[in-house]
């Protein structure tokens, strides 16, 4: 599944490339430097939305990668801006924001109609993508009818027996084990984290590995050796595409989004908002949702959607009721003194 | 003279050269990693004795190591015994079986216990058929897996030492041991067991050593309490990026290995034919 993924993706690369050759000859006055993650989403991203913008608007994107908050601070604080827009994590966007270093987004320009909801319009910054760490479970290893929904199933081990595995790692962790205990999922920050632990404690026997990468979690659930496991949502959709006996549950699921915000200082911003405003166009949207499905808060998205396609996404409308909006402020400082602990947690 | 001298600096350069700059540099980038951040600071070695994780993975991994180096030295040496005394034919055979696993890559046996030992793997299949369980057994993620897989990939090393040294044991001493006899209990125990001590000093000190390091294996197979010195080390380097932290836990790494090999150079016996 992987190899066939990263087959289209090449493919996708080299037309890309191509494409960029004959896109030379344009007569392009500016160029806008846009910063992200690179690798094969960012090819996917310039055949779906950096080439036909240069077409339409003789604007020239050039995207750079990787997302670095310490090159942001020293960019915002030598003057020296090379970024036009930057992608940005949770707590990136937290600390950048704290320090300065982003400009407002004029909205009036982006999203002059108001489609955008107000979880993706920030003050200084753009939701671009939603991914989830959520419940994935066997189909064939429970009867007809009955299938783990939430945390409160994933530590029911009487009603749904069987192994289970989660993350090596306290972040999203503590978050489940609080919903799994009866917390209101609105009122989950500030962590209680004793409570959290001592819900973990139950799990804990249940739970023969914890896992580190997203291939792993992948193996464990095919491989039969858990039922269900925490994963990435984002693995489990071409899994259920081969029709591998694999669904997801969203039900407490961890909604975590990523950001485009401009650099204090950067030289484009007009252009950089055009280039902004094609993001909201869902047919665009749908074409790379098709291919990456980490979407973001795009109107008119899941219509035009396949509706199996739609229904996987963290963003399908009774997904995101479902889910809780992780907080990566909260765990910003305290990250650390916690993983500590957990590592101790785990070796007891 | 000089010419002695330049043939030896000659002959130990290349392996001078290879070991200064892939050893001994980084490894004095580790330990400067560990001392200075960037101004010099014993945080990181005060955080060595502070911390009960870090202690307790040392613990468990020197114990680990331990008793798969027993477990190896156990089951290897009669293996070993029935090579040294089988026909010069079937000990060609053998030697081949033995080293065939040996040379193949510690990832793939790895997962090959994987394969073995999973929950809808070879041996819960068969004695779930059998009935003699009803359902799956956790065997894959338990220290019994971990201590199954590494005594599979390092008893060869303990066989071949051993298997070298017993080869060499003079027969013609046994047979003298029973002309005045001893039983073949006794000739074994008092002529030839002591005779092929060195060889079983010798692959032990190696599996311990290797052991020490071990980092997939336990990675893969072991359940939560599994966590070696190594594994450690990658949590540190990669979850919470503290590399002087990682670096100081590699140099107790380090140290350990060189104690263990002076230890075994101690106690080990000499072997006869040059003391």
């Amino acid at each position: 599944m992987m190899n066939s993924f990263t087959f289209t993706r090449r493919l996708l690369g080299a037309a890309a490339f191509a494409a960029g050759l004959a896109g030379l000859s344009a007569q392009a006055q500016t160029t806008i430097v846009v910063n992200g993650s690179g690798g094969g989403l960012a090819q996917v991203i310039t055949k779906i939305y950096e080439e036909p913008f240069t077409k339409e608007t003789g604007i020239k994107v050039r995207a750079t990668a990787p997302v670095s908050l310490p090159k942001l601070k020293a960019m915002v604080e030598s003057g020296n801006v090379e970024w036009d827009l930057t992608e940005l994590g949770g707590d990136d966007l937290l600390q950048a924001r704290a320090n300065g270093w982003l400009m407002p987004v004029d909205w009036k320009v982006v999203d002059p109609d108001n489609k955008l909801p107000a979880i993706a319009r920030l003050p200084d910054a753009m939701v671009t993508a939603t991914f989830s760490t959520v419940i994935a479970y066997r189909t064939d290893k429970f009867p007809a009818g009955k299938a783990p929904k939430n945390w409160a199933d994933f530590w029911n081990v009487k009603e749904f027996p069987g192994p289970r595995s989660l993350q090596n790692s306290p972040v999203g962790n503590l978050e489940f084990a609080l919903l799994a205990d009866g917390v209101p999922k609105d009122k989950l920050y500030p962590l209680d984290v004793e409570r959290a632990f001592k819900k973990l404690d139950q799990i804990k026997p249940h739970v023969p590995t914890w896992w580190t990468t997203g291939a792993q979690h992948v193996q464990l659930l095919l491989d039969g050796e858990v039922v269900m496991t925490s994963v990435w949502n984002g693995r489990i959709s071409p899994l259920r595409k081969e029709g591998k006996p694999v669904a997801l549950a969203w039900g407490g699921g961890q909604l975590q989004l990523s950001y485009w915000g401009l650099p204090k200082g950067a030289k484009h911003p007009a252009e950089v908002f055009k280039y902004m405003s094609i993001r909201l166009d869902p047919a665009k949207g749908a074409e790379f949702v098709n291919q990456v499905p980490y979407p973001g808060f795009i109107p008119g998205l899941m219509e035009r959607l396949d509706p199996q396609v739609a229904q996987d996404l963290p963003t399908y409308p009774a997904n995101v009721e479902a889910q809780f909006q992780f907080d990566p402020g909260w765990w910003a400082e305290r990250r650390a003194a916690l993983t500590e602990r957990w590592n101790a947690w785990l070796l007891q | 003279m000089s010419r002695k001298v330049a043939r030896t600096i000659l002959l130990l350069a290349p392996g001078l050269i290879l070991i200064g700059f892939l050893f001994l540099f980084p490894l004095f980038g580790v330990l400067k990693l560990s001392l200075f951040n960037p101004g010099f600071t014993t945080a990181s070695f005060e955080k060595l004795v502070a911390s009960p994780v870090a202690l307790l993975v040392m613990e468990r991994t020197f114990i680990l190591a331990l008793t798969v180096t027993v477990l190896s030295v156990v089951t290897g040496y009669p293996i070993a015994y029935y090579l040294a005394t089988s026909s010069p034919r079937w000990r060609t055979i053998l030697v081949y079986l033995i080293l065939l696993p040996f040379w193949t890559s510690i990832l793939i046996r790895t997962y090959t216990w994987m394969v073995v030992l999973g929950r809808e793997g070879l041996v819960n299949s068969v004695l779930q058929w059998t009935g003699l369980i009803d359902g799956p057994t956790q065997l894959l993620f338990t220290g019994l897996a971990v201590h199954l897989a590494m005594v599979q990939i390092l008893m060869p090393i303990v066989i071949i030492t051993c298997y070298s040294t017993m080869i060499e044991i003079d027969e013609g001493l046994i047979r003298a041991a029973r002309t005045l006899g001893a039983t073949p209990g006794q000739a074994f125990a008092k002529v030839f067991l002591p005779l092929s001590l060195p060889g079983v000093a010798t692959g032990a000190a190696m599996c311990f050593i290797l052991s020490l390091g071990f980092y997939i294996t336990p990675a893969l197979l072991g359940g939560r309490r599994n966590v070696m010195l190594s594994n450690l080390i990658d949590f540190e380097v990669h979850q919470t990026l503290n590399w002087s932290f990682a670096s100081v836990l590699a140099l107790v790494l380090l140290a350990a290995t060189l104690v263990a090999l002076g230890l075994f150079r101690l106690v080990a016996p000499r072997r006869r034919d040059q003391g």
